[in-house]
């Protein structure tokens, strides 16, 4: 029979808390995975995606000038660099994979040849190109100035040097600001595959049917859920943060309750998710099958290792309804930049709260309708 | 019975309920009493369980009229903290203990700490695992598993107990010790339903409920059952001259088989014994009971 129950007593949800906290401590494993996890996501993705390349092979033909920009190529230690008779013997030794790209230097030209099945090398020989241009055409600006005896005036014709400025991470590696995803998607992995499973296990033991026949409302049980989690989530994000910022030197310039807040609530939001979810699976295995379905999108989507600018525009609205777009951008925001909360009110924390009020009222309606 | 004047625990009438096309409650109509041990009988499918889970409310009944201890079912929920429901899942949390099990449902019907732990050990004694109470349930074997089931079902001291094939995998001492705590309850005025297979159970309730294919086909007390299943105490009598003897009692109209030189008297009461031993005297003699097993046979032959 359908019932509606609105009643909440606090007692009754800690005692579900009190319940869910006393099994999670009972698994270690579980707890080991919390703590060893994020090390290891941040080894990962924080070393395999620096974007620092090493044992790339680079032939380079010499025809003659560009002295700068071939010293500051043979000056890169992680090329290996091949010396090279002639433009089509770079060609052939490319094509047949041997070397992953060359540099023809002419009088007049520089010709750049390279293997783009990978791109990332393919862009970091090209950024090594483009970056011993700049610093040839640093130093013929610097003559022509000191040839019209002041700095004041520009020769024309001349292109003006690019100056890059940094507003915000300067000084930062990819592992910075991969860092704060990193701490965001662990707990959100977790949580959502622990809550689904919990709640398939509530199913399958048949403990959910017994508390539909209990005065324990949906909302108490799922509520109960959130607060016995959030100890878990609590103590997985001080670990990690502690790890991301001790470990792995992480700066931290906001303070580090306001990221243990959103983390807080990108867990509930996980939580009330594989609550939701768990609906559509009947065993733990099922759960696992949704993986590729909740949390890759969520990773490839979310705008830390591949911003948002480079995700097509109709895919981008995912983007915006996916919670690590917003946890990601605050703990970014709070990590790398000191933002306090009311900087991250608007979106990230307002929609992170829009997301577990949205999902916790489905999971709860979900659990009534599972009566049939 | 046992209702004392009171509207039964529960009472359903025309009740339907279907799953697709096939109708698991067929106008199902029956009134439990209230202060009795109530068995529901059936072979496998009968809409036992079925009508068990529309008792507590989880299913939308199509039709009919179910009251549960004076509530529309509508308005079960209401109710909870009074009945007390044991699935055949069991309902336990593997990874607690005994003693967290149980406070986790004493919490859930908000039961003070004192009391708490004085009915905690109370249960844990009868169903006979006091010394395992800070064993991790998912350790203990079948049967015990079995027993703290029932034991968190007990907790709130429910004043209707729905139990749904309670005993299974306990000890036929035990399963004693569940009859006598079942009798304590009822004389306390708490009504017991419970479903099960085994006829042994079901013939030490007060009333069986014999169900098939979503009815109510027979309703009485076990040995009301046997007879509307035609089943009748037989006399075994060992006789010096069964022939002549077993002439003689038919013409007192009694029905008799011969069967290897033992006399089958089929007896319409156990009055009859009395007057059977002034017509004869036997060497020996013996009383057979039919079993509510042959009962149950023979109800789900005729059906």
């Amino acid at each position: 029979m359908i019932r509606v129950d609105w009643q909440v007593d606090l007692r009754r949800i800690g005692v579900v808390a009190l319940r869910v906290v006393r099994q999670l401590k009972r698994d270690r494993r579980t707890i080991g995975l919390i703590t060893f996890a994020p090390i290891l996501l941040m080894i990962l993705f924080g070393y395999a995606l620096s974007g620092d390349m090493s044992g790339v092979t680079l032939g380079l033909v010499d025809g003659g000038g560009h002295s700068i920009m071939k010293s500051h190529l043979e000056g890169i230690k992680d090329f290996n660099i091949l010396y090279l008779g002639s433009e089509s013997d770079a060609e052939k030794l490319v094509s047949q994979g041997l070397l992953n790209g060359a540099v023809v230097l002419e009088p007049h030209e520089v010709r750049v040849l390279l293997d783009s099945t990978s791109i990332q090398i393919a862009n970091t020989i090209l950024a090594a190109a483009q970056a011993g241009a700049e610093e040839e055409m640093a130093s013929s600006l610097q003559k022509a100035s000191l040839q019209s005896q002041g700095p004041q005036k520009q020769p024309g014709g001349q292109p003006s040097l690019i100056v890059t400025r940094y507003l915000f991470g300067y000084d930062l590696e990819m592992m910075d600001t991969v860092g704060p995803a990193i701490l965001g998607l662990v707990v959100f992995f977790f949580t959502f595959i622990n809550a689904s499973i919990a709640f398939i296990r509530e199913r399958s033991q048949g403990t959910l049917e017994k508390f539909m026949v209990s005065p324990l409302s949906r909302i108490e049980m799922v509520s109960g859920y959130v607060l016995g989690f959030s100890f878990f989530t609590l103590l997985q994000s001080t670990t990690t943060l502690l790890v991301v910022t001790f470990g792995f030197g992480v700066p931290m310039r906001g303070n580090p309750l306001t990221a243990l807040a959103i983390v807080l609530l990108l867990g509930a939001g996980a939580l009330v998710l594989g609550s939701f979810f768990s609906n559509f699976a009947r065993s733990e295995f099922q759960v696992v099958q949704f993986i590729p379905l909740i949390i890759t999108p969520q990773i490839v989507l979310c705008g830390v290792w591949w911003p948002l600018q480079s995700v097509p525009e109709f895919i981008r609205p995912i983007s915006y309804i996916l919670p690590l777009t917003y946890a990601g951008d605050a703990l970014r925001a709070v990590m790398l930049k000191g933002a306090s909360v009311t900087d991250i009110l608007y979106p990230d924390l307002f929609a992170l709260g829009v997301f577990f009020l949205v999902f916790f009222s489905a999971a709860t309606l979900m659990l009534r309708r599972e009566v049939g | 019975m046992a209702d004392n004047g009171r509207a039964p625990a529960v009472s359903a009438r025309g009740v339907v309920k279907s799953f697709g096309r096939m109708k698991v409650l067929d106008d199902l109509t029956v009134d439990i009493p209230r202060g009795v041990t109530y068995c529901l009988l059936g072979p496998n499918g009968s809409g036992k369980t079925t009508f068990i889970r529309a008792v507590v409310g989880l299913l939308k009944l199509d039709g009919g009229d179910l009251q549960v201890l004076d509530q529309p079912v509508s308005q079960v929920q209401e109710i909870y903290s009074r009945i007390g429901y044991m699935t055949q899942h069991k309902a336990l949390y593997p990874d607690l203990t005994l003693q967290e099990n149980l406070e986790f449902f004493a919490g859930l019907y908000s039961i003070e700490k004192q009391e708490r732990e004085k009915r905690i050990t109370e249960l844990l004694e009868m169903v006979n695992l006091l010394e395992h109470r800070h064993r991790l349930a998912g350790d203990l074997s079948g049967g015990m598993y079995q027993r703290l089931s029932l034991a968190c079902t007990l907790i709130h001291e429910p004043e209707l107990l729905l139990l749904d094939e309670p005993t299974v995998g306990v000890d036929p001492r035990l399963r004693q010790t569940f009859w006598e705590y079942f009798d304590r309850l009822t004389a306390e005025g708490k009504t017991v339903l419970i479903t099960t297979h085994l006829m042994d159970e079901a013939e030490k309730c007060k009333i069986v409920g014999y169900m098939r294919a979503g009815r109510m086909t027979a309703v009485g007390s076990p040995d009301e059952i046997k007879r509307l299943a035609g089943l009748r105490p037989h006399l075994e009598l060992w006789l010096k001259d069964p022939e002549k003897d077993a002439a003689r009692l038919r013409a007192q109209g009694y029905e008799i088989e011969i069967d290897k030189g033992v006399v089958q008297l089929r007896l319409e009461s156990h009055d009859q014994i009395k007057s059977v031993l002034e017509e004869v005297t036997p060497l020996d003699m013996r009383l057979k009971e039919p079993t509510l097993e042959q009962a149950f046979l023979q109800l789900s032959e005729a059906a």
